[in-house]
This record gives C-alpha cells, structure tokens and sequence, in this order.
C-alpha cells in the first residue's frame, strides 16, 4: 500500500470518527433528560452520603424518576460540564458556593425556595447562609445551594479514658477551653510509645483554622474585596506562631508529620487520639462503636481571642449546575433528599446537624454520650457564624500553598514572619489568577 | 567488537506486475485487495484510538493551554502565551524538574541493572528456575495502587513491619511517609516492579547466540570478559529500549500520589516536597488549583522534554547498541 493511499483513507475514517463522535455527543445531550418517558437525573455525590443503593431505589419510587448516581469526581465533573452533559444536582461543600456562583456555573435557586412547601425559608438553618452569594461577599443575597447537614467544626471530642489516664481534668460542656490552655493539654495527652502512639489532639493546620484563629482574635485574613490575603498582621502571626507550636511539640498529626490514617476518626476510635477537632457529625460514627462510645463527649470549640465563634466552615451539601437539563426534577429530587425521608433519617442517625430547624427535634438522645453532645450542641448553637471566603478560588486552592510551605515551617527552618510571606505571595497569586476569569 | 549484520536481512520480494493506475491484476489483484482489507481492519481500531484518545486530546490540551481555563467557568480567555512564560519563570516549574530529573537518573539505571542482575542470575541451570522467575516476576504484575498499599502499610509509623524491624533492634519509629524518608521508599516502591526489566533482559539473555559465547570461552575469556564483550552489547538494543521506556514512565510517574497518607486527587498538595514530582505538580495545578490552561501548558512543556531527551538518548546512544541485523528504518 502507498503512503498516500495510507493517508488518504486515514484521514477519511478520521473525518467518519469525528463525525461521529459529535453525532453521538449530541444524541447522548438529548436522551440524559429521559428514557421511556421517565425522567433521568444524574447526581454526583459521595459514597452513600444521599442513601444505600436500596434507599435510591426507594428515592426513585418515591419521586417517579430514574436515579442515575455517579461518584463525585472533581475530573469527572470538569468532563460533564465541558461536554455539555452537566450532572443535574452535583455535593460540594458550602465553602465553595461563592466560587461556583460568581463563576456563573451554579443555579440561582431563591424563587424555588420561595415557591417550596418543603424546603421553606423559614426553616432553613442559618448554616444554609453560607450557599448564598450577593456577587460581592458569601452568606447574603441569592441561594445557590443548600446543606444537607452539617456541624460546627471545631467542637471538640474528647476520650474520658485517656483524660483519666493523665489525671487530667474533663473540658467544660459550657465554657470553651482557651486555645492555649488546649495547647497544654494536648501537650499532656500525648504520648509517645516506642510502638504506636497516643496524640493529644487531632487539629488541621488549613485554611479555615487560620481563619478562625485570626477572626477570633479580632483580626481577619480577607482584604474587602477577598482579592487579597494578608498573613502578617498581628492576629494573623500569632494564630500561625499557635499552630507552629502545637505542630512542633508532636502532640498533633500535621502535614511534615502525617497520621498514617489520613484522618482523625481511626485513630480516636482506636483510642490512640485524646482529643479531636471534629464537629457533631462525629457523633455518628461514635455510635458503631459501643467501646469509644462508653468514653467519648463533646465540648465547646476552643476560643483563640475575645470574640466566641464556632462556625460550620463546611456546610456540605448540593447545588444545581446552570447547564444542567432537568431543573424541575432535579429541585423535586433536592426537596426530597434534603428535606424528605432521607434528611429526617441523617437527622435520626446523628451523623450532622440537619439543616432544616424543623428536624432537629429528631437527633438522636438515647445513648449516653448521644444526650451529653446534644445538650453542649444546642448551647453552641447561639455563637455560629459564617466566615466569607474568597469567590476567586475554590478552599483547595488556598490550602495548596498551605500544604507546600507549612512543612518548613514546621520543622523549624522557616520563621514565622517568612512564613506569613510565603502565605501572602503563593495565595495572593492564585486569588489574582483566579480573579481573571470573573470578568 | 562489533557484531552488526551477524543476520542478513532477507532479500526484498518482487513486486507484482501492476495497471499503469497502480493497482494489481488478476488473482494478484485480487489477494492485494484483499490483503489491503484485512490491513485496514486491523488498524482501523488502533488509529480511531489514536486519534480519538491520543491525537485529539494532545490538539484540546494545546488549546487550552493557550487560555486561562479552570475546567468548568464558561468565562474562559485566550491569553497566548502567558502560562509558558509564566512556567519558565515559576520556581515550582524548575524544582519539580529537577527532582524528577534525579528521579529518573537514580530509577532507570538501578532498575535496569537491577532486573539484568536478576535475569543473569535466573538464566543459570538451576533447580526450581520456573519458581525463581514467577516468584521474581510476580510483583511486576501486581497492580501499583495494591504496591502502593502494601507499601504504605510496611512503612507506617505506628504498625508497619520496617519500623518493628527498627524497634526489634532497639531504635525509634520513623515516620517513612513523610520528608526526608518519603523518597527513599518511593525510590523501592518504584524498583520493586523491576521484574519487568528482568522479563525484557531475561529473553534478550535467551536468544543470544551460544556459539559465540562458547567461542569466547575456548579462547580463554572468564565469565566477565564473556558478560562484558559478548553479552552486554548483543543485550544493548534491549537496554536500550529500557533506558527509552524507563525515561518516559519515570517522567511521567504519579508514584508519590498513591503513597500519600490521603491519595485523593484534591489531596495531591499533601504529597511530601522530596516526592513532589512534575507530574504531581500539573496534578495540583489542575485539581487542587483549578488552572488546567496552566497544567496544560505544564503538560505540553513535559512533552517536549520528553521529546528532546529521547533523540538525544537515541543521538548519545548511537555507536554503543549494536544490532545483529540492521535496522528497518535504516534500509
């Protein structure tokens, strides 16, 4: 065969192939919205966080639509939105709403939730603030997404066992431990066997804790616009010299020295971390284990300065993307896993606040600890704020530059006026890069 | 020595008489045509996937590369060629590269020396070879993430086998998965597969002329004389496609992510400053950063690098791989 009969078919079947490929492109955009005259939505979510396969069976039922769940994958949305295939109702947590709004990509959802029965705005939790976006800063203006439970994250657990073991006394369910005084007491705590060993506390080093230590201690890492980051101001060094002395003294895992679990609940569950940053929601996993559950409690979130916060950074929950094809199916699906059957059995379950106030009458209170947590929740309740973040990059972004030069840091070769430095400029870099593409 | 044309090539076939348009006659024409039907069936599917996985998304990568994408705003702007300027003055950009040049010149030689030693070894005739070889080869066809697993759980600080080892001998526990230690067990992890070079080696050893090494052995050579002047050069074209391959996959190799005490794609930032290789880098400024116009560009530079280091291993390499037969692309 000539090279040139070679190429000539070639670029015949390549030509065939594209063709093709863009026929099936557009079939595939035509028949997400349905098959057999039922209605088909995509959701990307979690694991089982939205049901069991046998309770998305049941959703199906219960809302006359097929349920197509797809695992949530940052790549994989970036391929569905790009070809034109958009997930009908998509998790994130509510820390990027601000991002996924001013970015024109989520929907504006104020006159569905004006017009719904179920989720009515009444009843939405304050935490469901942190899904709205007035163009200019996170917690006023339109909602574009709701929670579907969530916690104020930096209460703490704590295992009784290991404070009896250290004769240390129990932290207060009213009155929150100063972030120095946890220091110490982490410090106590810990314990380094030659075998394994028992951490004091369990508290990333990321974004959201800078910010709420700074915030506490009357400062505040945003410039107005939330264009800018400033690690240098006084609040700011001293909630980085804070962490940098709980990092160096062993008693927590951090980024240069990792807890080979990945996250706190193994480790605490296995008795070897006496305390952990871990909001409500822990509570649900604390009851698959009968042993923890004897000896675990929950306390107030530590406070840094004079002001009192305990915010719900997270707030995780679902949005509904703009190019999405089934809005009024996909807000009847929002309805009923938010506000429906499966809202009222995470509710039940104590795996997160839920986010409608009518629900929270049904967390659970029969165990022991379960009474303890609810009874410290509902005090905690009265000092929940939303801490705005930047609409220019998603919170992975930011704790990017954290993860790239905190190591140093925390071995000691970087003071922290460098530090806040090394902040200032990775940040601020990727808010200006990000703040070119709202335009 | 030099032992090119030890086989001839075989002479080029006559051409069957053709119509002046070029296409064959009779029940020549006929098995030509048929022939010709059976190559386009076999190639079609491959270049559907060349040009559907390879050739459209190197085209799509370019384009972006060209903008200032973060993957899902519609807000998206042609920008030129800002993210090469800014990579080639982003020190990131240069550490990465330079790790994952030392990366690569530690992974490559030690894991072809590695798998060659192996096969010298299991070429002998000795009793239960078969077993050695499976045995040898097994872990090469193990999956990288169950490597990487076993891995993480041989060197965790708290119950892993080599911190008891330590302990058994009166030392500390080390926490291996993190600087500075992370890269000395990605750096095993890595040669852990090297039963693939030893596979590669192992058929090079095989199909090598006896008589030559017997020759060298009447003429008084020891075994290294006969490993140096014979074998090593008849194995060069098999090193050398080694070395080719090695190169490309140790460039590329996303390694350091599945080691990670978290290996989430968002998680990538986490992975220790000795391992933070280029790839993990485009990983993070794609995934956690949310540039994919930058780690497009990224990815275009790795391309070219690789590229360029290719020819010039196929320049350097030229007059040390000797041939028994001479090249296709050289008739």
């Amino acid at each position: 065969m000539s090279r040139r009969r070679f190429l000539t078919t070639s670029t015949g079947i390549a030509a065939a192939a594209t063709a093709g490929g863009l026929l099936s492109g557009c079939a595939g955009s035509v028949s997400s919205g349905g098959s057999g005259g039922k209605t088909t939505l995509t959701i990307m979510a979690s694991g089982t966080e939205l049901g069991t396969p046998a309770e998305i069976k049941a959703a199906e039922k219960a809302l006359g639509m097929k349920l197509k769940m797809v695992k949530y994958d940052l790549t994989r949305l970036t391929a569905m939105l790009t070809s034109g295939n958009a997930p009908d109702l998509v998790r994130a947590e509510g820390s990027d709403a601000p991002y996924l709004a001013s970015h024109s990509v989520a929907q504006d959802l104020d006159d569905r939730f004006a017009k719904s029965t179920v989720l009515k705005v009444g009843d939405l939790d304050p935490v469901n603030d942190i899904w709205r976006w007035d163009g200019k800063q996170q917690g006023s203006g339109p909602r574009y997404g709701m929670a579907k439970d969530w916690s104020q994250s930096y209460m703490l657990w704590y295992n009784t066992a290991l404070f009896d073991k250290a004769d240390e006394p129990y932290p207060s369910d009213t009155q929150p431990l100063t972030y120095d005084k946890l220091l110490d007491v982490g410090k106590r705590l810990t314990q380094s066997g030659k075998k394994s060993k028992v951490y004091g506390l369990g508290m990333a080093g990321n974004f959201e804790t800078f910010m709420i230590l700074t915030t506490e201690a009357g400062g505040q890492l945003f410039n107005e616009d939330y264009s800018a980051v400033d690690f240098t101001t006084s609040e700011a060094r001293s909630a980085l010299s804070w962490y940098l002395e709980l990092a160096k003294s062993g008693a927590a895992p951090t980024i240069a020295n990792p807890d080979p679990n990945g996250w706190d609940w193994p480790t605490f569950d296995a008795g070897r971390m006496a305390i952990s940053t871990s909001g409500y929601w822990f509570g649900g996993m604390v009851v698959t284990d009968k042993k923890i559950a004897a000896t675990a409690r929950l306390a107030p979130a530590p406070q840094f300065g004079s002001k009192r916060i305990s915010t719900g950074y997270t707030g995780t929950g679902l949005w509904m993307p703009k190019a999405g094809k089934n809005k009024d199916a996909a807000w009847e699906a929002m309805e009923y896993f938010l506000g429906g059957a499966p809202a009222k059995k995470r509710a039940e379950s104590g795996a997160g606040l839920p986010a409608l106030k009518s629900l929270r009458s049904l967390l659970p209170k029969s165990e022991g600890f379960q009474k303890q947590a609810y009874a410290v929740q509902e005090k905690e309740l009265s000092y929940f704020e939303v801490l705005p973040f930047t609409p220019y990059v998603r919170k992975d972004a930011v704790d990017a530059v954290i993860n790239q030069v905190m190591p140093a840091a925390i071995k000691g070769s970087v003071p922290v006026s460098k530090l806040a430095d090394q902040l200032n400029e990775g940040i601020n870099k990727q808010l200006a890069n990000g703040k070119k593409l709202i335009k | 020595m030099r032992t090119s044309r030890l086989v001839e090539a075989p002479a080029k076939p006559s051409r069957p008489s053709r119509e002046p348009s070029g296409r064959p006659r009779g029940r020549l024409g006929a098995r030509a045509r048929q022939q010709e039907r059976v190559f386009w069936l076999s190639v079609t599917p491959w270049l559907l996937g060349f040009l559907g996985l390879t050739l459209y998304p190197l085209g799509y990568a370019l384009w972006l590369s060209l903008t200032d994408s973060d993957g899902i705003s519609p807000n998206t702007h042609f920008i030129g060629l800002d993210n090469y300027r800014e990579l080639l003055s982003d020190p990131v950009t240069r550490d990465t590269l330079v790790r994952t040049g030392i990366f690569v010149a530690a992974v490559v030689p030690t894991g072809i020396i590695a798998g060659l030693a192996l096969a010298v070894l299991i070429n002998r005739p000795i009793r239960g070879r078969g077993v050695y070889r499976t045995l040898l080869y097994l872990p090469a066809v193990f999956p990288p993430v169950g490597a990487a697993m076993a891995f993480k759980m041989l060197f965790d600080r708290d119950t892993g086998a080599a911190n008891g080892i330590l302990g058994f001998f009166g030392g500390g526990p080390v926490t291996w998965l993190a600087d500075p230690y992370a890269r000395y067990v990605l750096l095993m992890l890595t040669l852990w597969g090297c039963g693939n070079a030893m596979i590669i080696s192992l058929a090079g050893l095989q199909d090598m002329p006896k008589e030559l090494l017997e020759a060298a052995r009447i003429d008084g050579a020891n075994s290294w004389q006969s490993f140096r002047r014979i074998t090593l050069p008849l194995l060069s074209p098999v090193i050398f496609f080694q070395v080719i391959t090695g190169v490309i996959g140790a460039l590329q190799s996303i390694m350091p992510m599945l080691l990670a005490a978290n290996p989430s794609p968002a998680a990538v930032t986490s992975v220790p400053q000795g391992n933070y290789l280029y790839m993990i880098n485009v990983f993070a400024q794609y995934l956690a950063n949310g540039r994919f116009g930058y780690a497009s560009a990224l990815l275009w530079v790795l391309f070219a690098v690789i590229l360029v280091v290719t020819a010039l291993i196929f320049k350097v390499s030229s007059g040390a791989v000797f041939y028994n037969f001479e090249p296709e692309t050289k008739k």
